[in-house]
């Protein structure tokens, strides 16, 4: 024990003197650089498991393991941001957490409020790596003090550059999909016209009905234009007075487009509607003019099947952000503890790696980023290959259709085989 | 070993503000860096200053990157070369030689077994991939029912097996007569995938005359049953919403447990065809989570599998998390489904039995 004592303590004392503390800098400097030739994984997330199992196996307190695996954070973020990742995603504390104990949880969130903190003493710091810190997860639960110093902390790095890191607070991957769900579940129950009550009272240049008109008008000839013309501008007069008397005006109008254009197509009708009026709880008027056009009396939405993966997946916690390429979970536990499961169920390479998180650093990193560079490089000359990544070259969106339709196609393959069964 | 200079720097409250930007700032990047960045960002002059400079590091850096890459790949070739031996004596070690018997003694000593395995499978390219993907299936079926796992979910992204149950129900209890013989003596078989009812070997030999008693639940996911479900379950909810039979506050995590647990790991209730219509047919009850997810692949690489319910599973990847350069993920082999199997229950593999 004493002689590894001093072994190590040797081995600190010569890394640390300036020449090969200086050679060891551009060795990294290199490598990173090296790194950047080959494509980048855009988006990595971090579990960072192990700090109190490494501050137990080397007899100093938890926090301290603690603040060693802030210190492994730092280390990391330097390498991940320097070699062009986007976004990099770490899991700080889980909705589970709450059921530990009470001394465990206040000691924790202290813990993350002296962090926070920290980070919004040093906002030059976090300036330099150019990322914005923004976190993830229901900031509901924390407390007022703890929030305060989130909200701070977002904030202060606001204005950085375009790098992001994430950080998952009181979060669960369950949570968040339901969440998800909810969310689009609110949107899609919003009647259509309260949604765009919205333009209706804030005073918009062009008004809807107004284009709507003259394309009309175009296409169907110059006799009509007259008319229309003359309707479209008293009805534009009509936009302005609605924000000062919107009880008896508009019903005038909304008969006068009804009855003249009672041949056009109801989508043009539902537009005019939309672009024009007030919702129909303040309005009762509209409620008499949709019966007019023999309507049902019942608030428009917007169709249920129109939801789609993309959907949901804007209304991830991540959203905007790249699809993820690799998720690294240290100490060998080799479980994603509720962890980005919608985001990391596609092509994202999980890593279990077999060193606690302090100790974590670009020597163990530097193999799973050289695995990935080589299977993205050989999908992208073999693109029938396993492992067809799509690497950082084309955007999501691309993805989820090219998906969509070899989901599609397959469906249909399906039935043809069903048929043929 | 923390020495005691870094102990004291370390102990978070005593820092100040100043003492924790040293910490810090071996890491950060060069001020002077971030600056030149955002100058070339701005105009490109800086770097005609040294375009020969600039031109000799580039190429520098390429240099590097291809001699990392390929003293990484002559690492991976030998690593690579080292698993396959041990996989190949592994493979000779460990042979089930269609005995239940041998199986069970090799999952005797665990502490631990899945109450649910799942597995994710590849359909291959080649013309008879699905005879291949059949008897993989077939194979896993008979191993886990050795290993007494009472449920066995195989993931396959094109769900082209859910079109050929009864196929694939004839290729399994084939294999299994392999393994076992005579029909009284297998395992009851229980097949079905989500929207579908459950396809058992009820009708052949009725269960009063069975020996074994074990059963075996097979079920067949595939990528709709992840994400999509998951977007029908949100399309459902929002038509609810809509008509005013549903608050959003509703929502919750459990509901969405249920609903999805319900879905895709119950099958349809529509009512058998008459030859299997036996009334007191075994309700199937599976448990919704997957205890282990075996990947037979070289990396793991979840590949659509339904996100859902796999936030506690155990993960294990047959492949050593080198680069495929057979093309295809891992032959499934029996070794590797024992590994999997002594991986989840803690222990590590011996060579001898």
């Amino acid at each position: 024990m004493a002689t590894s004592m001093h072994l190590s303590r040797l081995r600190k004392w010569f890394l640390a003197s300036p020449p090969i503390e200086f050679a060891i800098t551009r060795l990294k400097e290199l490598l990173i650089s090296a790194l950047k030739q080959g494509p980048v994984p855009r988006h990595i997330a971090f579990v960072m498991d192990g700090n109190r199992r490494f501050a137990r196996s080397h007899g100093i307190e938890t926090v301290e393991g603690h603040n060693l695996g802030f210190e492994a954070l730092a280390r990391i973020l330097e390498v991940c941001y320097k070699s062009g990742v986007m976004v990099v995603t770490i899991y700080a504390f889980s909705i589970e957490n709450f059921k530990r104990s009470k001394f465990e949880v206040d000691a924790l969130m202290e813990m993350a409020k002296v962090k926070l903190v920290q980070m919004a003493q040093h906002g030059d710091l976090l300036d330099r790596y150019g990322a914005r810190v923004r976190i993830l997860g229901r900031l509901d639960l924390l407390k007022p003090d703890v929030l305060a110093a989130v909200n701070r902390a977002e904030e202060l790095t606001s204005r950085n550059g375009d790098r992001v890191l994430n950080i998952c607070f009181p979060y669960t991957s369950r949570d968040e999909i339901t969440t998800a769900i909810r969310d689009t579940v609110v949107d899609y129950s919003q009647p259509i016209k309260s949604a765009n009550s919205g333009f209706g009272n804030s005073r918009t240049p062009f008004s809807e009905s107004h284009i709507a008109h003259n394309i009309r008008a175009q296409s169907l000839g110059t006799k009509v234009l007259d008319s229309s013309d003359e309707e479209s501008t008293s009805e534009s007069s009509s936009t302005q007075e609605d924000t000062a008397k919107p009880k008896s005006d508009p019903t005038n109008t909304v008969y006068e487009t009804g009855s003249s254009f009672s041949s056009s197509s109801t989508l043009h009708l539902s537009e005019t509607q939309d672009g024009k009026y007030s919702p129909p709880s303040s309005s009762p008027p509209t409620a008499a003019t949709a019966e007019t056009k023999s309507k049902p009396n019942k608030p428009l939405f917007i169709s249920p099947e129109t939801i789609s993966r993309q959907a949901l997946t804007d209304h991830m916690f991540t959203k905007g952000n790249p699809p993820l390429d690799i998720l690294i979970r240290t100490s060998g536990v080799e479980r994603l503890s509720d962890f980005m499961l919608w985001q990391c169920h596609e092509n994202t390479e999980i890593v279990f790696l077999n060193v606690m998180w302090p100790e974590f650093d670009l020597w163990s990193f530097l193999p799973v980023l050289l695995g990935w560079q080589r299977r993205i490089m050989k999908s992208r000359k073999d693109p029938d290959a396993e492992g067809d990544f799509d690497g950082d070259g084309d955007s999501p969106d691309e993805r989820e259709d090219t998906e969509g339709v070899a989901v599609a196609g397959i469906a249909s393959g399906r039935g043809e085989k069903v048929k043929s069964l | 070993m923390v020495s005691k200079r870094d102990q004291d720097l370390l102990r978070g409250s005593k820092l100040s503000p100043a003492d924790r930007e040293n910490i810090l700032k071996p890491y950060l990047p060069d001020p002077a860096d971030l600056l030149s960045r955002r100058q070339s960002q701005r105009r490109k002059k800086p770097l005609r200053k040294a375009p020969i400079r600039t031109f000799l590091r580039s190429q520098l850096h390429q240099l590097t990157y291809t001699l990392i890459h390929i003293f990484f790949g002559i690492a991976v070739r030998l690593l690579q070369t080292y698993h396959a031996v041990v996989d190949r004596i592994f493979a000779i070690v460990y042979h089930h030689h269609r005995t239940p018997e041998l199986i069970r003694k090799d999952v005797k000593g665990l502490k631990r077994v899945p109450e649910h395995l799942s597995v994710i499978l590849q359909l291959k390219k080649e013309d008879d991939a699905l005879t291949v993907l059949m008897d993989e299936v077939a194979e896993l079926t008979a191993w886990s029912a050795c290993s007494e796992i009472p449920t066995l979910s195989i993931y396959e992204k094109s769900g082209i097996l859910k079109s050929y149950i009864p196929t694939l129900h004839r290729v399994i209890t084939r294999k299994l007569s392999s393994y076992y013989g005579s029909p009284s003596h297998q395992p009851i078989l229980q097949l079905f995938a989500p929207h579908h009812p459950v396809y058992n070997n009820l009708q052949n030999g009725t269960p009063a005359h069975k020996l074994n008693s074990n059963s075996i639940t097979v079920l067949l996911l595939s990528s709709t049953d992840g994400r999509e479900t998951l977007v029908d379950l949100t399309k459902t909810l929002a038509e609810m919403s809509q008509n005013d039979k549903l608050l959003p506050e509703d929502i919750t995590a459990e509901l969405v447990d249920a609903e999805i647990s319900e879905i895709t790991t119950q099958p349809s209730q529509t009512t058998p065809p008459a030859r299997k219509g036996d009334p007191d047919q075994p309700i199937v009850s599976v448990k919704p989570e997957p205890d282990l997810l075996l990947i037979f692949g070289n990396f793991l690489k979840l590949d659509g599998y339904p996100p859902w319910h796999i936030r506690l599973t155990e993960m294990y990847c047959t492949g050593d998390r080198s680069d495929g350069t057979t093309g295809y993920g891992e032959a499934v082999e029996y070794q590797g489904f024992i590994r999997g199997l002594w991986h989840y229950a803690g222990a590590q593999m011996r060579f001898g039995r």
